[in-house]
This record gives C-alpha cells, sequence and structure tokens, in this order.
C-alpha cells in the first residue's frame, strides 16, 4: 500500500491524537486503508474484466481543480480595506457555503458509515479510534478542497497585505474548517440521540434538506447585514449576529486590523477562535455515545405491513402503459424510497432547488413591494428549480447494492425501454411532483392563479428535460445498477451541460409569454413532443 | 455469560441465557433463524454493547470499555464482509497489523496459509473479482492470523468446495486438540454433529439445550442431529409445508 504525503503530515501531530486517548499507529493505518481504497473503484456488474484498466488515482483530485477556480471570487473581497468586517464576513460567508454544501452532500455518508463496523470492531481496536479516523479522512479531504479554494487568494494576500494578514487568514481559515466538520457531526450526534430506527433515516434526510435550505438563507443573511448607503458600507453590530460564525471570523479581522473595540467585535473574535476548540472537545467526550447510537441505523424496528395504497396503484396504472413498465416504476419508487445513500447525495438538491426561485423574489423585495412583484414575472425563477433534474437522474445510476443488478440480464425483459421510462417516470411522480406542487403553489399565492398555464408549461418543460438528461448524463445505462464510488467527477461537466438545454426550453417559454395565448399555444405543442419523445426514444 | 438479555426496541431477542465455556472445546452452536446465535456472537464481540447481564472473556467482563481481550479472539462472520477493492495480501496485513502483529511477520505466515488453501495465485488480486469460496478462504485466514484462543465462526463453510471443506474441518479439529475453543454456528446439521464436542440449542432466544451430541441423544430420542433439532424446535410440518409449497409454485401463472 501506498504510503501517502498526508499521512505523513498527520504525523506531526501523532502526539495530539495519543493525548485524546486515540491509538494513533492503528488510526493511521485505517486511514492508509481508506485512502487507498478510495483511489480505487469497484468494478459494475456490467463492466467485463479487464477492459478497463484498474486506475489507481483519486478521482476528488482529480476534480480539485474546479474548486481552485471558484476560489478566484474570492479575490476581489481581500481589497476593499476600509471595512474588514465586510470583506471578511463575505469572504468566509462564501468559503463555509461551499464547504458545508460539500460536507453534507459528500462527506455525510462517510461519517454515518456503518459497513465495516463488522470488520474493524471485532479487532482490538476501541471506538474512538475508528471514529477519530474517520473524522480524519473527512478532514484530509476537507483541507485539501479548502486549501485549493484559498490557495490563490492566500497568496494573493500575502503580497497585498501582508504577512500578519495572510498568517491570521490563514489560521482563520483553517479553524473554520475544523468548526464546520465537527459541528455537522455534532449535529448528527444530537439527532442521533433523540430518534430511533426507521425515524431517524428519513429526519437525517430531512435535516440535509434543512440544512441546505439555511446555508443558502444564513449567506443572504450575512450580505444583508450590511446597509450599503452611498456606497459606504455601514454595519451596526446587533446581538443577532452571533448566530452567523462568518461575521465572527470578519470581527476578529476588524478588531485586529481596523482597530475597531467594540464589545460585540471582541465577542464575536473570542467565539471565532474559542468555538472550534470547544467543540471539538465536546465531539471527541461524545464519541462512544456517537458511536453506539450510530447503531440505531442498522436497528430494523418491526416491519410494518408495507403495500402500495389503492391510489398509488391506480396512479401506477395510468402513467405506465405496459405492465412491463409498471414494475420498473413500482421497483425505481421502493429503491428511491429505501436507499440512504441514494437519499443522503440527492436530499440536499431538493433544498437548494425549492430555495432559489424564492431567493430571486427576496432580492427583489428590497427595492420593490410583494404585490408589485406578483404584477411582475419573477415566477420564471422556477426554472431554476428544474435544475436539480439532472443531479438525479445523474445519481438514479448508481446504488448501494449495485450487485443486485444482475436481475436486469438474468430476467427476460422483451423491452429495455421499459426499464427506463418506468424508472423516469417514478422519479417525476415521485420525487419531482411533490416538490413542483408546494412550489407551485406557493408562486400562485404571490403571482395569483393566472400563472397556471406558465405552470403547466413548466411541468411539461421539465418532462422533456427529464428525457433530454436522460440521454445526456445516463447514456442509456442501466439504473441502479453501479456503486457510489463509481460516481465519476466528468460527470459534472455532462450536468453543466445539460442546463442549456433548460435554457433554451426556459428562453423560448419568456419569449411566448409577451404575446397573447402564447403560453396555451405553446403548452399545446410541448404536450405534442412529449407524447411522441417518450414513446419513440426509448 | 451470566443473565444475558438484550433487546432490540421493544423486541426481546434473548432472554436469560447462562452459559460456560471452557479451554479446547468445540461448541456447535446452532437453532433457527432468529434465534439469537448472531446477537450473542456479537455481544460477545462488543459489536453490540447495551445489553443486560455480564458477560466474561478470559475472566475479563467485556463491558469494562477494554478492548484489549479482541487480541485473542478471531472471527469469520456470517456476512462475507471484506473491504473489496483491496488485494487479499493488503487485506489479510492489515488485519493482522490491527491485531498488533508485525506487517513483516504476517506478511509471511499470510503467504504460506495462502498457499495451503491453494489461492496463492490471487493473492496479488482485488478481493472484489474472488468467487465465493475464494473470499470465504480469506476471512478464514484473517480470523486465524493472529493465533487466537476463541474462535467465533458463523457458517465458515459456506461456499468452500467439498475438498477444502475437509481440510477446514481437519484444521478445527487440530486446534481444538490445541486448546482453542471453538464456537461454530451453523445450519448445517450433519457438520455440527460431527465436529462438535457440546451443542447448544438456542430458540427464541432461550438456552433449548446444551450437552454432547450423546447427552442430547439421551434426553430426547434416538435420530440424527438434524431430527433432534426439530423435536426440540417444536417442528414437525416440513412434508406438510413442502407438499403445499410445491402447489404453489405449479399454480398457474398466466
Amino acid at each position: 500500500m501506498h504510503d501517502f504525503k498526508t499521512l505523513r503530515i498527520l504525523d506531526s501531530f501523532q502526539s495530539l491524537f495519543l493525548k485524546f486517548g486515540i491509538n494513533y499507529p492503528v488510526m493511521r493505518k485505517i486511514l492508509q486503508l481508506k485512502l487507498t481504497m478510495d483511489r480505487r473503484r469497484v468494478p459494475t456488474v456490467f463492466n467485463d474484466f479487464g477492459k478497463k484498466k484498474e486506475d489507481d488515482s483519486n478521482q476528488f483530485i482529480k476534480s480539485l481543480w474546479v474548486y481552485g477556480l471558484i476560489g478566484l471570487i474570492l479575490i476581489p473581497f481581500l481589497f476593499i480595506t476600509d471595512s474588514y468586517i465586510f470583506s471578511i464576513s463575505i469572504f468566509f460567508g462564501i468559503l463555509m457555503f461551499i464547504l458545508m454544501t460539500s460536507m453534507i452532500s459528500d462527506f455525510s455518508q462517510v461519517l454515518l458509515d456503518i459497513r465495516d463496523k463488522n470488520i474493524l470492531s471485532s479487532k482490538p481496536v476501541d471506538k474512538r479510534t475508528i471514529n477519530a479516523a474517520k473524522i480524519v479522512h473527512i478532514s484530509i479531504y476537507m483541507f485539501l478542497l479548502t486549501f485549493t479554494i484559498t490557495a490563490i487568494p492566500l497568496i494573493v494576500s500575502l503580497f497585498a497585505r501582508g504577512i500578519l494578514f495572510f498568517l491570521l487568514l490563514l489560521g482563520q481559515i483553517i479553524l473554520v474548517d475544523l468548526l464546520i466538520v465537527v459541528a455537522t457531526a455534532l449535529l448528527y450526534l444530537l439527532i442521533l440521540r433523540f430518534f430511533d430506527g426507521e425515524k431517524l433515516k428519513d429526519i437525517i434526510n430531512y435535516v440535509q434538506i434543512l440544512l441546505s435550505a439555511s446555508i443558502v438563507i444564513g449567506y443572504q443573511v450575512v450580505i444583508r447585514s450590511f446597509g450599503i448607503v452611498d456606497l459606504d458600507i455601514i454595519f451596526d453590530p446587533v446581538w443577532w449576529h452571533i448566530v452567523i460564525p462568518p461575521i465572527w471570523y470578519g470581527a476578529l479581522f476588524e478588531l485586529l486590523f481596523g482597530g475597531n473595540m467594540s464589545e460585540y467585535f471582541i465577542l464575536f473574535s473570542v467565539l471565532a477562535c474559542v468555538l472550534p476548540f470547544v467543540s471539538i472537545f465536546i465531539y471527541i467526550k461524545s464519541i462512544p455515545a456517537f458511536e453506539r447510537n450510530l447503531e440505531k441505523l442498522t436497528n430494523q424496528s418491526s416491519s410494518k405491513k408495507k403495500g402500495f395504497s389503492p391510489i398509488s396503484r391506480w396512479l401506477a396504472k395510468t402513467v405506465c402503459a405496459t405492465r412491463e413498465e409498471r414494475t420498473f416504476y413500482q421497483f425505481a419508487r421502493t429503491m428511491m424510497k429505501n436507499e440512504r445513500q441514494f437519499k443522503l447525495k440527492v436530499y440536499p438538491s431538493f433544498g437548494f432547488s425549492i430555495i432559489f426561485p424564492f431567493l430571486i423574489i427576496l432580492t427583489e423585495l428590497g427595492t420593490r413591494s410583494l404585490e408589485e412583484i406578483g404584477q411582475g414575472r419573477t415566477y420564471f425563477s422556477i426554472y431554476l428549480s428544474t435544475l436539480m433534474i439532472s443531479t438525479i437522474i445523474l445519481m438514479l445510476r448508481y446504488s448501494e447494492y449495485a450487485k443486485g443488478a444482475w436481475i436486469y440480464k438474468a430476467i427476460p425483459i422483451k423491452d429495455t425501454g421499459a426499464i427506463y421510462k418506468g424508472t423516469l417516470k417514478a422519479f417525476m411522480i415521485h420525487l419531482y411532483l411533490p416538490m413542483f406542487t408546494i412550489m407551485s403553489i406557493l408562486l400562485m399565492l404571490i403571482f395569483s392563479t393566472n400563472i397556471i398555464w406558465d405552470i403547466i408549461v413548466v411541468w411539461f418543460s421539465s418532462s422533456i428535460h427529464v428525457i433530454i438528461c436522460f440521454k445526456m448524463v445516463n447514456g442509456g445505462r442501466m439504473f441502479f445498477a453501479e456503486r457510489f464510488e463509481m460516481a465519476q467527477q466528468q460527470d459534472g461537466w455532462l450536468i453543466f451541460a445539460s442546463f442549456l438545454p433548460l435554457v433554451g426550453l426556459f428562453g423560448i417559454h419568456f419569449g411566448l409569454s409577451f404575446i397573447d395565448y402564447g403560453t396555451i399555444i405553446y403548452g399545446g405543442i410541448l404536450i405534442i413532443i412529449n407524447f411522441i419523445l417518450w414513446k419513440k426514444v426509448f | 455469560m451470566k443473565n444475558l438479555t438484550k433487546d432490540f426496541g421493544s423486541k426481546r431477542v434473548l432472554t436469560g441465557v447462562d452459559l460456560k465455556v471452557h479451554e479446547g472445546e468445540i461448541i456447535g452452536y446452532i437453532g433457527p433463524n432468529g434465534a439469537g446465535k448472531s446477537t450473542t456472537v456479537k455481544i460477545m464481540l462488543g459489536l453490540i454493547d447495551d445489553y443486560f447481564g455480564d458477560v466474561s472473556i478470559f475472566g475479563q467482563d467485556i463491558a469494562n470499555g477494554d478492548s484489549t481481550y479482541k487480541r485473542r479472539i478471531g472471527y469469520v462472520p456470517e456476512t462475507a464482509d471484506l473491504y473489496e477493492n483491496l488485494t487479499a495480501k493488503e487485506y489479510i496485513t492489515f488485519i493482522g497489523e490491527l491485531y498488533g502483529i508485525e506487517p513483516e511477520i504476517v506478511e509471511q505466515k499470510a503467504k504460506k496459509m495462502v498457499q495451503l488453501f491453494g489461492i496463492e495465485d490471487v493473492y496479488h488480486s482485488r478481493i472484489s473479482s474472488f468467487s465465493k469460496g475464494m473470499k470465504q478462504k480469506v476471512l478464514i485466514i484473517s480470523s486465524l492470523i493472529h493465533n487466537p484462543d476463541l474462535l467465533f465462526l458463523d457458517e465458515p463453510l459456506s461456499g468452500l468446495d467439498a475438498n477444502s471443506v475437509m481440510v477446514v474441518k481437519e484444521i478445527l479439529a487440530k486446534l481444538a486438540a490445541d486448546g482453542k475453543t471453538i464456537f461454530y454456528s451453523s445450519h448445517i446439521m450433519e457438520v455440527v454433529e460431527k465436529i462438535s464436542h457440546r451443542i447448544i440449542l438456542l430458540a427464541d432466544g432461550k438456552l433449548v439445550a446444551d450437552g454432547s451430541f450423546e447427552e442430547l441423544r439421551e434426553k430426547n430420542m434416538e435420530g440424527s442431529l438434524e431430527e433432534i433439532f426439530n423435536q426440540l424446535t417444536g417442528f414437525d410440518k416440513h412434508k406438510a409445508i413442502a407438499e403445499e409449497f410445491v402447489s404453489v409454485v405449479q399454480r398457474d401463472v398466466t
């Protein structure tokens, strides 16, 4: 096995780990193994052996450069000198936003992973060490991610603002990283403590939606805390700013470099420096409880008799033309409902989808009243929530239990199109439609029911987009047939590319909405196109 | 093990199990599905720790938080849980090191054991490409690599071919003769009957029978372990069930 540079760096903190009662050599061993496995991908059922070269390189690291580019937007904030509290708070606001999102959607599953419990816990390794390995494993990736985002801004700050500024910024970034990893873990600990079994699994997904939504809102709050008066940025610290971490970090800079000694700034600065360590301390104390409560995720609370309700049977019959299609519709539905990893990856994007359209409306509220907005066309922001279709259709390819995919080959299926059609319809009805309905109702409350035609048009555009995505992103591969580890980063580009047709659909709709009856006629055309596409494509 | 009780939610899976095991015994640990066999083993391995009652292994209460007793335990789980994207060599070395053995020594031992099991040509391949029997061999090797005094084996022969089965059975007998204790869980009664010194039958979370095969036979009627098992678990409908099952199979499907 490879000896990783990261581990050699970690070695210098050995004594720290030992002090916390962690068996460092064992933890290092586990980490080395996990890092090795991260570099390898398990071949799928459908891949012939030897067909693909076994590549030994970490996909995550390959994808990092995109984050490097994102990091460039942080640079301008380093040059705003008259208000440190503004520039640094925004700087950390953006950074924490990116880090939190990837923590929730990409690393939650590592934290909540219990698959290797049988292997590790039956060996003479204590829980604390196993958990520490998990946290360090996540932290390694988080630090890599942070480093790529902030590397260039940091160098810029060194030359533009001097060594002291640079060092303080670096120190703060490290603290923020620790805070994010540990705070997320603590949050999960709290949830694990109060909920049990089946319910817990659902709750975790809702928490993810809430978290992603609150990150977006939190980010908005940060920006809105600053009033811009005649191009001067005014910031009046108020007590509730205490719940917004980026401001703590801004406060520290304001205190040290801006010389602003207000009580709030001192309080915030102390929080910025102390809280990461306090949370680490609390976390280490509660590791045994965390591991014990994790067990609840495996507990099968007595199996409820679950069948399909008459309504859903009727629904399945109406949307699916053939029996085969219906079978895969029900299959996909249960898979989406029961697969924890799928939900862990997909639910955060739900949160974003619901929030984004309203953010736009919220932004408008700054300049106009709600009634004025109600006259306008901001409801077109609903197109933002259709963006999630691409991600979810990509995710449909994966399953924790991809091994089960042999049934696709072993069972005599007359029409493979039925597999695709059934699955995609299940996605539309059971994942997309509920969210879409909520969105529509909320929008109609603001914009009156006159927009119903537009909403219908959006629905049928989405339906076309589903097929486009399936062709572009999925490329005709079987659903639930690859393990999540197979997820490749170049898929990110495909998803991005699949947004383009959506922009086109939006453009046509928006343009036609200025013409009388344009929307209605367009809707009719879309229905016909839908009819043809769903018939012919598969 | 004294008065061991375990609940899963409101369901009680073990009720007051008392058990004392001596060195050098092969214990056939049997019971119907869901009787609580795996749960007992998991408790003893510290995989589950919220139980009632006392469990002591090697004279040490396992609830005291010290996991060093696991150094003397080997475990073959029922489900072949392995890190499959590692090679056999990497996996066995890793496990050996977790047990606190020097990597060089693990590698030496593993190389020899792999050779004896006839899987040396896949030693450097990833486990994900292995057949069930090959995976089972890797599991058996990694459970024995640290020369444990106590072994928990859950269906250790599953997937092995007839020749390997003979080898493993012989290994177990030899290890027991050398003073190792072996907990052998299986549903294959013929094997349990032949290799066990003592048979423990668990049903509905309770200890139903405990003794050598001969003792069990004396208490109950003549017959094989399978028949005793049926009798003790109060099961005598196998023929009727089979008949009905086949009739369902043959029902019209169109």
